[in-house]
């Protein structure tokens, strides 16, 4: 199906369990988005909330961040950890204007490959239906002194030079 | 402008805090309690001050407090710090918002309380932004985090000076600002935070004299691999600032000297607020009322709000 516009989306995932939950999606030629560009990490607990900005900064239209399940943790208490860090950090970004209907947080096990499937597919349609994300992007293009260098009172100055 | 602000405490307060602390000195540094002493001394401009370090009885005389004492010299005891800061058991003088911060570093294993002496001083309130040096401390010239204290009488010092005469009921400003800004639509938040961030120099002076930014290697300067962008470009600013504010979440004691220091009257204490008060819904943590070993970012529960996540 043709569409106007592909978000780009990353994800963020882990490798024990979501990344495998990804892979089994594959394994089973389930079909989903090929809009989105999966990041491995160790763990959860690994993604920092840097990592979000910085994908944002560099064009993207959505993020997920997705791990193992409460208690699945390969490393014990990763995922518990994220989870209060990414609470806190969307009520951050959200506080800042951003809309966080484009960052999705999951948990999708190993064996979740159909979960994988649907969460995908879910935000990729949701970013899809929001459009373009703008703001990051604008930003990235902005230098402090945008349209401002042909002021008056530097061009003043410049025929003094 | 003047005549409608009260002035708020008269001068005996403050000669009588400032005569506390230089007694509370001379005892301290002549039986060799402590090595030295951290305080307020009086600034080239009158009304101005200077945080010093004191290791000479004789010099206790130099110690002053007044509306001018923003400063919040708990700075001065923390690793970013450690090549002023003097070696043994040291004094110091605390505001209550100066004590909290004290609390989050004793909680973060950064101090000891054992070689820590604290002088807290019960404190009307300092002068805040646009206060010119030779005002008095008025219901006008108080700083905004002043207006909101909760922490006037400071608890857990080692010996408490000054006592608060009565004070006027304040309108919370900031809080004002902080639901006008949760009331507007993501889009206008955006817009108000671009506008300030955009104007940020990255001087770092909010990082520079955070008593919670001691990080040895501060992640914004590392260019290998770059996490956030250094030179002063809008996007670099909203990341750093973005970051900034995640860094302190869960630890920021409130003393506002992001704010203070900033040359660009960014309004950094609005982000340290928001954050305090989500952690404070989410988790119930406030910070640094007691020393704790773990803050709510640092530990976790398996029953922890996990709404958000599918």
């Amino acid at each position: 199906m043709e569409h106007d516009f592909e978000p780009k989306i990353v994800a963020f995932v882990c490798t024990w369990c979501t990344y495998a939950g990804a892979d089994l999606a594959g394994t089973s030629r389930m079909q989903y988005p090929s809009n989105v560009r999966v990041l491995k990490f160790p763990c959860t607990g690994r993604i920092d909330p840097v990592f979000i900005l910085r994908a944002f900064q560099k064009g993207t239209d959505g993020v997920l961040v997705s791990g193992c399940h409460p208690g699945d943790c390969h490393y014990m208490a990763g995922n518990f950890h994220a989870r209060r860090r990414f609470a806190a950090f969307r009520q951050l970004l959200e506080f800042i204007g951003v809309d966080l209907n484009r960052l999705q947080f999951s948990w999708v096990s190993a064996a979740e490959g159909g979960k994988w499937v649907e969460v995908v597919t879910e935000l990729t349609e949701r970013v899809r239906a929001m459009g373009p994300m703008v703001e990051f992007k604008e930003l990235e293009m902005e230098e402090h002194w945008s349209g401002k260098l042909d002021s008056p009172e530097l061009k003043e100055a410049y025929q003094n030079i | 402008m003047q005549q409608n602000h009260t002035q708020l405490a008269d001068d005996s307060y403050f000669a009588a805090v400032t005569n506390a602390i230089r007694t509370e000195t001379t005892k301290l540094l002549s039986e060799g309690t402590v090595a030295a002493v951290i305080g307020y001394q009086a600034g080239t401009r009158a009304g101005t001050v200077i945080p010093t370090i004191i290791t000479d009885a004789a010099k206790a005389g130099d110690l002053v407090f007044s509306p001018g004492c923003v400063n919040n010299l708990a700075l001065y005891l923390t690793k970013a710090k450690k090549e002023v800061r003097p070696a043994g058991k040291v004094a110091i003088i605390a505001k209550g918002c100066d004590m909290r911060a004290l609390a989050g570093l004793l909680g973060e294993s950064q101090l000891k309380r054992e070689e820590l002496h604290i002088i807290g001083v019960a404190c009307v309130g300092v002068k805040g932004a646009g206060a010119g040096s030779g005002e008095a401390l008025t219901t006008g010239t108080i700083a905004r985090k002043c207006r909101e204290c909760t922490v006037r009488a400071p608890e857990g010092a080692d010996v408490v000076v000054g006592a608060v005469p009565p004070l006027p009921e304040f309108s919370p400003v900031e809080a004002e600002e902080l639901a006008r800004l949760e009331a507007m639509t993501p889009a206008e938040r955006w817009a108000f935070w671009k506008g300030h961030f955009s104007r940020c120099i990255r001087c770092m002076a909010c990082r520079q004299v955070c008593p919670f930014c001691y990080c040895e290697q501060c992640l914004c300067d590392r260019n290998r691999p770059q996490a956030l962008e250094t030179t002063p470009r809008p996007a670099g600013n909203m990341a750093w600032h973005i970051v900034r504010a995640m860094h302190l979440a869960g630890r920021c004691a409130g003393c506002t000297e992001c704010e203070r220091a900033c040359p660009m009257d960014i309004p950094l204490n609005l982000l340290n607020r928001k954050m305090a008060r989500e952690l404070k819904t989410l988790y119930d943590f406030e910070a640094g009322l007691v020393p704790v070993e773990k803050g709510p970012l640092t530990e976790y529960r398996e029953e922890d709000d996990q709404s958000f996540i599918k």
